[in-house]
């Protein structure tokens, strides 16, 4: 389902694709399926309108930088507002601190203490966790047991039920512990107690950092239940956990750019070492779900230099294995063709998942047999027959179906080229994207 | 917990009533034989301004008149978290029914729209549950199976149920199912034992079927009434956990999979529950944390994509936060005292 929003922005971009100047019909089109990706990722609505209405005045008032396409003016515009929402990403001091860590319940609090822990640990300071959740059953149980399969101290008192003078003897028999993490119960918004309580364990740990922990898959709450626990303790990063399934985040994006603190990490897993440093491209590509932006954009960059070929040939229906040899020459520079074409937001176009789908080690081995070819046999593919196939299966050290495969590869390149003519985009810059790139 | 979005709808069926009231009042600069006139109307700059056919005290909608109106109830669906997919679908079947339709004047458009959207999300919503209902009907011990991604609540629910059961009388034995996240014997232990409800355990990180089977063989045994299997949270997306729950229920062979999901979860509620419902199977629905949450687009979201119906919603950490979940009355307190 999210596969299918996607293209549908991707079928949004192509219209861009070949469009010289920034087309006003196009960016709105645009700007409503971008509108949808990001509600479907859970980015809240109001922001989306806010950042839709900015991607469409920067689009059209700005002028595309030469030699930037329409399609990619506005990526970039898109990609830009993304981050400027997001911030950048909070920093993380290897040093002595406390940190005391809240959210909704079940967010991943228990288990993201433990995984703070080992980070901590990792990085050589010498971590120790309190466990101030008194509500919850087998809450100890759970930090403990986590944090004993590391030998990070856990502190804890089952039974007892006011959080505060855990917190106060916690800190007390951890003061050894360079890194001090403090684990709380689930809690929210609405909770006004439990609010009260976690502002008064803020005051007793003198935390120097107070954490959120959000679920990824947090919908449009995440921005009204963020500000109530920036209100109440002054949120300064914002860990967003079970970024391994494939809920998209944008709760969680709402929620920092409304208390306008980073991202510090992403939990990406059950087990302890599941903890990565937040990546802001890769959180927007995700968000998107469309393939890493950020390098579309530099590759794209470079793309303009690269050898221009017969472009126009091409297009008259002419091409030959020597144009396809180009073209997986310039492929296996870039890495694998699929990872390519994903990444190229305008999708490759009509391109059948078969002439996608090539190893690149086959798109190697093609090579090499394209060596073995004479130049009238590049130009004119139709010369090769039965006993052109085995001399160039023999010169190549090849079989002669690894031949036939070859150009059997090359006839699907060929057609699915030819049901590009008389399309509505732009066939030259489509052609550059696909070869050159 | 509909609060929000009951207060939201209230404000559309306005804007749709006012729109609906502004295209049945004939522009005053048409003057004369504008609410009776059979021949159609000329005026160019007409038929672009009122979009609307009056004959013989009858109104018709065109979908242009209510565009802005839809638009509106479509920020307010996706607002309330109600999936991408779902709101298209409300939108469209609330269009359908006031489009092209022939309303008489005199009808309140208020009471036209409301019937619309009524209709529109009690389709969406589909039947509850009558769990108490279901267990008298059926051979003893009935089985059922909770089901879900991490951290939503099936630890807490299997709790609540259990404790809702055993109040009207049913005995109850809970299968403690996930063997493998630290501190889950403990949680699940304490509540049992708070309740008052027998419970089977093994230990950490043994087979979780074997538990069930052998909770299964308990009851039997023991002429239980219910068993009530917890299982680990999992993502839809790791093929190995997915396999051990298939196998899970392979063993238990429940005669209920509950699919237990969060009210606050976005679209990806959706998502998941296609995935569970595709590889698992869900016979039933429970949201949880409604507490959280003023909006509720979720149960819309989920009950719809799954088809299935939703049985209880929980309301809070308590045991007697539970609520058997009833369209009708969600519909009710939706769209009730709109009016
Ligand atoms: N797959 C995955 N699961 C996670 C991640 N983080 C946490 N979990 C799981 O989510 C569930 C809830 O995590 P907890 O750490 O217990 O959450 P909590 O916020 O402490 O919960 P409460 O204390 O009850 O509020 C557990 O099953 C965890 O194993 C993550 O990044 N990925
Ligand atoms: N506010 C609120 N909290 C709830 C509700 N249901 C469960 N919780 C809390 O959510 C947290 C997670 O609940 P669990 O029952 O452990 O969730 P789970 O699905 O079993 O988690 P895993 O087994 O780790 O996947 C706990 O802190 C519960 O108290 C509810 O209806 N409202
Ligand atoms: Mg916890
Ligand atoms: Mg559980």
């Amino acid at each position: 389902m999210l596969d299918k929003l996607s293209s549908s922005l991707k079928d949004a971009l192509k219209k861009l694709a070949g469009k010289a100047v920034v087309d006003r019909e196009a960016v709105e089109e645009l700007v409503r399926d971008l509108q949808r990706a990001l509600i479907q990722a859970d980015v809240n609505v109001r922001l989306v309108q806010a950042l839709s209405q900015a991607v469409k005045t920067r689009s059209l008032d700005e002028q595309p930088p030469k030699g930037m396409s329409v399609r990619e003016h506005v990526l970039r515009i898109v990609y830009q507002e993304l981050l400027r929402l997001m911030g950048s990403r909070a920093e993380v001091a290897l040093g002595p601190q406390k940190i005391l860590l809240a959210g909704l319940q079940g967010s991943g609090k228990t288990t993201t203490t433990a995984k703070l822990a080992r980070f901590f640990q990792r990085k050589g300071l010498k971590a120790g966790v309190i466990c101030a959740d008194t509500f919850r059953p087998g809450a100890y149980d759970q930090l403990s047991t986590l944090c004993g399969r590391v030998n990070v101290p856990c502190y804890g008192e089952p039974g007892e039920k006011a959080a505060e003078g855990i917190v106060e003897r916690g800190l007390a028999a951890l003061a050894t512990s360079e890194v001090i993490l403090i684990d709380t119960q689930g809690r929210h918004a609405l909770e006004k107690d439990l609010i009260d309580e976690i502002i008064r364990l803020n005051q007793i740990s003198k935390a120097d950092h107070r954490w959120l922990i959000i679920d990824a898959a947090l919908g449009q709450q995440a921005r009204d239940q963020a500000r109530r626990f920036h209100e109440a303790i002054g949120i300064d990063g914002v860990i967003v956990t079970k970024m391994d399934g494939t809920a998209k985040g944008g709760g969680a994006l709402s929620a920092v750019s409304e208390i306008q603190s980073g991202i510090v990490f992403i939990g990406s897993g059950e087990t302890i070492d599941d903890l990565e440093r937040f990546d802001p491209d890769s959180f927007i590509s995700r968000l998107l779900g469309m393939g890493d932006l950020k390098s579309l954009v530099e590759r794209a960059e470079e793309a303009i230099s690269t050898e221009e070929m017969d472009v126009q040939g091409m297009l008259r229906g002419k091409f030959t294995l020597r144009d396809m040899y180009k073209q997986l020459d310039a492929v296996s520079r870039m890495g694998p063709l699929k990872q390519i074409m994903s990444m190229l937001p305008l999708g490759g176009a009509d391109v059948p998942s078969e002439a996608i789908d090539v190893t690149s080690a086959k798109m190697a081995r093609y090579r090499v047999i394209m060596d073995s070819m004479t130049a009238q046999e590049l130009d004119d593919p139709n010369l090769i027959g039965g006993s052109r196939i085995h001399r160039i299966a023999k010169g190549s050290g090849s079989s002669p179906d690894e031949v036939r495969e070859l150009l059997k590869y090359y006839r699907l390149m060929q057609r699915a080229l030819k049901g590009m003519r008389g399309g509505k985009f732009n066939l030259q810059r489509m052609m550059r994207k696909f070869s050159g790139m | 917990m509909f609060d929000g979005l009951r207060e939201k709808l209230r404000s559309v069926r306005e804007v749709f009533g006012t729109s609906i009231q502004a295209a049945s009042t004939p522009p005053a600069a048409e003057g004369q034989g504008a609410g009776a006139g059979a021949a159609p109307r000329t005026g160019p700059g007409l038929a672009e301004r009122v979009k609307i056919l009056v004959t013989d005290g009858e109104l018709v909608l065109t979908e242009k008149q209510i565009q802005a109106p839809l638009q509106e109830l479509e920020m307010v669906l996706l607002e309330n978290d109600v999936a991408l997919p779902v709101t298209d679908e409300i939108l469209r079947r609330v269009k359908e029914d006031l489009v092209g339709k022939h309303r008489s004047i005199g009808q309140d458009p208020g009471v036209v729209i409301l019937a619309a959207l009524r209709d529109a999300i009690l389709r969406v919503l589909g039947e509850g549950f009558d769990l108490p209902g279901y267990i008298r009907a059926r051979d003893r011990p009935v089985k059922i199976l909770f089901t879900g991604v991490n951290g939503t609540g099936k630890t807490t629910t299997v709790a609540k149920v259990g404790h809702y059961l055993k109040k009207l009388g049913f005995s109850v034995v809970i299968a403690s199912g996930d063997t493998f996240r630290a501190g889950a014997l403990e949680q699940i232990g304490t509540h049992a034992e708070r309740l008052g409800i027998k419970i089977i355990q093994h230990k950490a990180g043994g087979d979780p079927s074997a538990v069930l089977f052998d909770a299964v063989e308990y009851a039997g045994a023991h002429k239980m009434d219910v068993v009530l299997a917890d299982s680990a949270g999992r993502f839809h997306n790791r093929v190995n956990l997915m396999n051990q729950l298939e196998k899970m229920k392979r063993v238990m062979k429940p005669d209920l999979v509950v699919y237990v999901d969060e009210a606050v979860a976005g679209n990806d509620a959706v998502v998941r529950a296609e995935e569970f419902e595709k590889l698992v199977g869900t016979d039933a629905v429970i949201l949880t944390k409604a507490d959280m949450d003023m909006r509720g687009g979720a149960a819309i979201s989920v009950a719809h994509t799954v088809g299935k119906p939703i049985m209880f919603l929980g309301t809070g950490q308590g045991y007697d936060d539970l609520m058997p979940f009833t369209p009708d009355l969600v519909v009710e307190e939706l769209l009730g005292g709109a009016l």
